[in-house]
């Protein structure tokens, strides 16, 4: 019985995919519009994107400039959180300047930066960076107010400086909430990744897919979307690997079981 | 039926709690102000001096809203008083330090670290080498009943355990003095007992210096050299009774001893004045 529910759990997001593509399929060959291939047609076009050296590049440096602001983004916000979060006069300071900030599409900004940057790799990673980081910041920050003050006591009475509990208890108490905020971080670092190649039409994942629909060439556009969302699938996969490693901890330890298995 | 209490001489034991001794903590004149929200004053603590001897277990009662655990904060550092101060053997008390070990009710572990981790974390923080560190940890482990679980993570243990493993993690650096802040309220009746009896022997071996906040009267009569009986709003001293019992103390020896039922009918009587409103002028 456990054996058939955990197949059953395995397969669950097959059966998903296999059933998002179906419908597709059947969508496009009803509406039989040439803007909207079917999914047969979007597969097809993949390997010639992947399998293109200039598309590989143009893909890979996506990548790395994503990887780069996403860094940067979480080495930067999460000391500001945590520091927001034990100290009031330090949260008093950065509040409003965030939510000011928050409700801005970080994609709005693009073209003022790109005035002062340019259209080059700064420009695209520093919107990388903006939107990754106030995700992080918050959760960073809300993690740290609910760390138990006793527990920080029991760190002080054991000789633990301020700064010591911070890096030592503050950072480790708050660290599920941390990675819950960076893992919306990453997926908003993908987003505003391809956004930014969209504004800023230079190279990337984006300008393929942006060249193509330009072109008509609409069973690309489709296969990059799907590109676009597998990368998507597979760094969420890697990091929530990685997050359920370091915060093990505070995982429940059995599964709950549904109600309805 | 009448409980006819025996008198036979296992309850002389070669130590009594009359003990020559010297204060190791010295509470003076000390009052806490609180800001409530409608930015109105509320006295929580009013002008409470308190001497405690080193080696005594000194328990602090009272009703809820006393100021008996926010007393014991400022003891530990983790709060300053409005007015008034601390000491500890003569030095002011400013902050925080590891002479002070508290014992929360809330058990305060750090969740990410194992139980030898949170116990091997004040002597490791102290300077100790990790195999020194960890070998007297494992024997706290062992004292505090906890043999076997080194490797549990505390979300893993019952609430008795987990407080268990949180006064292992205190005794681990060797506090001159435990701050108890209700370490058995929220466990249930069983397990209190429990952890009361282990808590008495452990104490009874080295005679640390204990403050114990506690709203419960029989904890306080029964592990207690002496009680400081609060009253509330504003928190103040209203009495300190010496519990003149004999110890070792065993649980079932001494429920049935009429002076330690008296203690407890006595207290329990100023208790009912102390938390009665009515009974405020």
């Amino acid at each position: 019985m456990t054996s058939l529910a955990a197949a059953a759990r395995r397969a669950a997001p097959v059966f998903a995919c296999i059933g998002l593509l179906a419908a597709w399929q059947v969508a496009s060959l009803a509406l039989k519009n040439d803007s909207f291939p079917t999914a047969i047609e979007a597969i097809r076009a993949i390997p010639d994107i992947l399998g293109d050296k200039e598309s590989l590049i143009n893909i890979l440096a996506s990548l790395r400039r994503m990887a780069i602001g996403f860094a940067i983004a979480v080495l930067v916000s999460i000391p500001l959180g945590l520091l927001m979060g034990r100290s009031r006069a330090v949260a008093a300071f950065f509040n409003p300047l965030l939510m000011v900030i928050y409700p801005v599409p970080k994609a709005a900004l693009m073209p003022i930066i790109m005035l002062w940057l340019g259209v080059g790799d700064i420009t695209k990673t520093l919107v990388i960076f903006l939107g990754v980081s106030l995700p992080v910041i918050y959760h960073s920050f809300e993690g740290a107010k609910a760390v138990e003050e006793k527990m920080l006591w029991s760190g002080a009475a054991m000789g633990l400086s301020s700064v010591q509990r911070l890096v030592r208890i503050v950072l480790p108490a708050a660290l599920p909430e941390i990675l819950t905020g960076c893992r919306t971080g990453l997926v908003l670092a993908l987003i505003t990744m391809i956004t930014s190649e969209m504004i800023a039409r230079q190279s990337g994942a984006g300008n393929i897919l942006f060249n193509a629909l330009d072109m008509g060439q609409y069973d690309t556009v489709f296969a990059m979307i799907i590109i676009v969302g597998a990368m998507g699938i597979c760094l969420d996969a890697i990091f929530e690997r990685v997050r359920a490693r370091l915060v093990r901890w505070s995982e429940p330890q059995f599964d709950m079981p549904l109600s309805f298995s | 039926m009448k409980v006819v209490p025996s008198r036979s001489n296992e309850w002389v034991g070669p130590v009594t709690s009359q003990r020559p001794a010297s204060a190791i903590i010295e509470i003076d004149r000390v009052s806490q102000v609180f800001q409530t929200s409608a930015r109105k004053d509320h006295l929580a603590l009013s002008d409470i001096s308190l001497t405690i001897e080193e080696g005594a277990f000194v328990s602090i009662l009272g009703p809820s809203g006393c100021g008996k655990s926010t007393l014991l904060y400022i003891v530990g550092g983790f709060v300053s008083p409005t007015s008034g101060g601390a000491k500890m053997k003569g030095k002011t008390i400013t902050g925080p330090g590891p002479d002070r070990g508290p014992v929360f009710q809330e058990f305060a572990l750090f969740p990410w670290k194992t139980v030898l981790g949170n116990v091997m974390y004040g002597p490791r923080q102290q300077g100790v080498r990790p195999t020194e560190a960890e070998v007297q940890s494992r024997a706290l482990i062992e004292m505090v009943g906890l043999k076997g679980y080194e490797n549990f993570y505390p979300k893993e243990l019952s609430g008795g355990m987990k407080q268990r493993v949180a006064l292992a993690r205190t005794l681990a650096y060797h506090p001159e003095v435990l701050l108890m802040d209700e370490p058995f309220g929220a466990l249930d009746a069983h397990t209190r007992t429990r952890l009361q009896n282990d808590l008495l022997n452990i104490w009874e071996r080295d005679r640390k210096t204990v403050l114990f906040v506690t709203h419960s009267v029989d904890e306080a009569v029964f592990l207690s050299d002496k009680v400081v009986m609060m009253s509330k709003s504003p928190g103040r001293i209203r009495q300190v009774i010496d519990i003149d019992l004999p110890r070792p103390r065993r649980r079932n020896e001494l429920l049935l001893d009429p002076r330690y039922q008296k203690y407890v009918v006595d207290i329990e009587r100023m208790f009912d004045e102390v938390d009665d409103p009515g009974s405020r002028s």
